[in-house]
């Protein structure tokens, strides 16, 4: 006993004598807390619009008038030719063309078939998409209106979206042809007098555990996910390979402690800094962004204790395979990588491939974001985060072995 | 009753490099025993096997009667090891560093402390300074009182000396004897033949092999060449020329001199050897008549031209 307390004192002397260690501890996860839940986020505020009118005409001013009301479109003007908004989009002036044709307004009340073409710049396909997705709805609104005041005219309008990509040869059309939006009076004869009403059907959403939408919800527990990985995974790696480095560890081993001894010296002080770092993760989560814990914390933290012990021996592990710390370096950064793009803490897992479902079996990652999300988020029981909690303390046990079994006191 | 056997140790590194060939070995109870080869011998192979740290392929070694394969935990109990790098914290103090390694032994400085007393008394006045920020000989100082804190019946150390200035080197030396008194059995390595001469046995190992093992004075009684010493301006030209030396002599540059051991009856050949540099237009001083130190036996056995 008395020789734990030493190992633990000794780490602690040790991590609070190292600025570079302590700078990680304490400014790393700040820094993650206050710069990444601004910065990291899907919506799309502002898109800068262009437009080509050929037609001139009333409709096609009312058209590119209505998208002035948007807060989200910044209209960067009427173009002349499309070579100059070919040349506006290269140089990411603008985001998003809209082409009128000549004769459309024409087209529209002799009932003939017309195509409005949307070029999005598709370097960032979440923008383009979500960007012509707006277009399309601000001008099918339009049409709507547009119908209801002139039903006795039949007409069809067609949106056809294309997406561009910004490179000068590469340039993919997402579906030429569009979907076809008709209005519903399009298919009413002509001598119709008094026309319905058309159907109008609104929908509204109710997001349930994140009523706002807000995409700093998502963003914040995953914060708290990297950091006690961070902590766990990465500080423990490089702990026990500097000592291999540095020579100590042969000093140590030819003293009598045992190697679960010296392991549990080391896995301590960094359980308890992980689970620290983790308290402070909770409190900056509630006092700033507002997110407090809609489950039990106790169970929150029983779990994370889990994950911790997963990450300390997966750290261990690493370093007891690797020479050196530039070694260890790399694995924890290749394998760290792999873990936050599997587990679905910034992206949804939904959309991946069954390969990469199994694969995520071996995340402890994938899990542990689970049990977060569920807990802090949806308020859930234990019930719902037991197969987590298994999976999580089945690893911890596995990892830990191979971490004592890996670390060898005398080389061949 | 002998504290440490060594029977037929042999260790390969990786299949290919052999480190250790055949081994065999007495150190005694209560002495100074010296493992003397130049770089890259298996001084600190042998000294990793010794220490519990690395597995032989083959062979018996005995600490104290203890196997040091399958006893290893009681080994490390008796031993203390200095390894030929600073292994200590460098981030923790001086005291930190002790308190450290008394307990890892489960022990406390108090108890031994007439052990390291003489040793403590020098580097107490830094107790509170980091390790790494000591000087060389301090560090070596700590380093040794953490590998007596135990009180071991046996102390390894790895080349000491190596690096450390020649007042440092003495006084280190003195230490060693010093700790002898606590009957505690001191194997050193170093490859500076020099430093043989103050340990009571000395091994003289060389590409993994033991090539003799005596006290210094026996070594140096066993030299069987003449051994004269001259200064020359050009040694480089010199030991050119030599080559073509027609006498049985092993020759040597030995810092600013050359070291010359004939193996022929001096009275004709001495007359002959100055004639011979005269031909060859080797200018010299004064040719003189030397006792042999542990280098130059160590090289008389190495070039074995008897």
């Amino acid at each position: 006993m008395r020789t734990i307390l030493i190992l633990i004192k000794k780490e602690f002397l040790q991590v609070f004598r190292n600025p570079l260690l302590l700078s990680i501890l304490v400014v790393a996860p700040m820094v993650e807390f206050m710069i990444f839940p601004f910065c990291a986020d899907y919506e799309i505020k502002v898109l800068n619009i262009a437009f080509i009118d050929n037609d001139r005409s009333q409709i096609s001013k009312d058209i590119i008038h209505s998208f002035n009301s948007s807060d989200i479109f910044v209209s960067k003007g009427l173009l002349t030719s499309k070579k100059e908004a070919d040349e506006k989009m290269k140089h990411d002036k603008i985001d998003l063309l809209v082409e009128f044709p000549s004769h459309f307004e024409e087209s529209l009340y002799k009932n003939e078939p017309t195509v409005i073409a949307v070029t999005a710049n598709a370097i960032n396909s979440v923008k383009a998409g979500i960007g012509t997705g707006y277009v399309q709805e601000i001008i099918g609104g339009y049409m709507q209106d547009f119908a209801a005041a002139n039903t006795p005219s039949n007409m069809s309008a067609a949106i056809a979206q294309q997406a561009s990509m910004q490179s000068n040869s590469a340039s993919f059309s997402q579906g030429e042809d569009g979907e076809r939006q008709s209005n519903s009076s399009a298919v009413m004869p002509a001598q119709t007098i008094t026309p319905p009403m058309p159907i109008r059907i609104n929908i509204s959403n109710i997001y349930w555990y994140n009523e706002q939408m807000n995409y700093k919800n998502l963003i914040v527990p995953g914060i708290l996910v990297i950091l006690v990985t961070l902590i766990g995974c990465y500080v423990t790696a490089l702990n026990l390979v500097r000592e291999k480095e540095i020579g100590t560890i042969e000093q140590v081993n030819v003293t009598p402690i045992r190697r679960w001894q010296f392991l549990l010296g080391k896995m301590i002080p960094f359980w308890l800094l992980g689970m620290a770092e983790f308290g402070a993760g909770l409190i900056i989560m509630k006092f700033v962004f507002g997110i407090s814990v809609q489950g039990s914390l106790p169970l929150l933290l029983g779990i994370t204790a889990i994950y911790l012990l997963v990450m300390l021996g997966l750290g261990f592990f690493i370093s007891s395979v690797s020479e050196n710390q530039l070694q260890s370096m790399f694995i924890v950064l290749f394998l760290f990588i792999v873990f936050v793009l599997l587990s679905g803490v910034f992206t949804p897992t939904e959309g991946m491939p069954g390969w990469a479902h199994k694969i995520n079996y071996l995340n402890p990652m994938s899990f542990y974001i689970e049990v977060i999300k569920k807990i802090i988020l949806k308020g859930s029981e234990f019930e719902s985060v037991m197969r987590e909690t298994i999976v999580l303390s089945v690893m911890a046990v596995i990892i830990n072995t191979g971490a004592v079994l890996s670390y060898r006191e005398a080389s061949k | 009753m002998s504290a440490i056997s060594i029977r037929g140790v042999n260790k390969t590194y990786d299949g290919k490099v052999v480190a250790l060939k055949d081994i065999n070995l007495e150190v005694e109870e209560g002495e100074v025993f010296g493992l003397v080869g130049p770089d890259g011998a298996g001084k600190s192979t042998l000294f990793n096997i010794l220490t519990t740290l690395l597995l032989p392929d083959a062979g018996d070694i005995r600490v104290f009667q203890m196997d040091v394969i399958r006893d290893y935990k009681a080994v490390r109990q008796i031993i203390g090891y200095l390894p030929g790098t600073f292994s200590l914290y460098p981030d923790l103090s001086v005291q930190e560093n002790l308190d450290f390694f008394a307990v890892m032994y489960k022990s406390s400085i108090e108890e031994n402390m007439n052990i390291i007393e003489p040793i403590w008394k020098q580097i107490s006045p830094f107790k509170d300074r980091k390790a790494g920020k000591l000087s060389g000989g301090m560090k070596q100082k700590l380093a040794l009182c953490c590998a007596l804190i135990h009180r071991p019946r046996i102390l390894f150390l790895d080349e000491p000396t190596t690096g450390v200035d020649p007042v440092s080197r003495k006084e280190f030396w003195d230490i060693l004897k010093s700790i002898r008194q606590h009957d505690i059995t001191v194997v050193v390595s170093t490859p500076y033949m020099d430093e043989a001469t103050r340990c009571d046995r000395i091994a003289l190992i060389q590409d993994g092999e033991i090539i003799g093992v005596n006290p210094p004075q026996t070594i140096i009684q066993n030299f069987k060449g003449h051994l004269y010493t001259f200064k020359s301006d050009d040694i480089f030209s010199l030991l050119q020329v030599m080559e073509q030396c027609p006498l049985r002599c092993n020759y040597y540059p030995y810092g600013e001199h050359c070291h010359v051991a004939f193996y022929e009856d001096m009275e004709t050949a001495m007359p002959q050897f100055e004639r011979f540099l005269e031909e060859h237009q080797q200018p010299h001083s004064e040719i003189t008549a030397i006792q042999p130190s542990v280098e130059d036996c160590f090289i008389e056995i190495v070039k074995g031209k008897t």
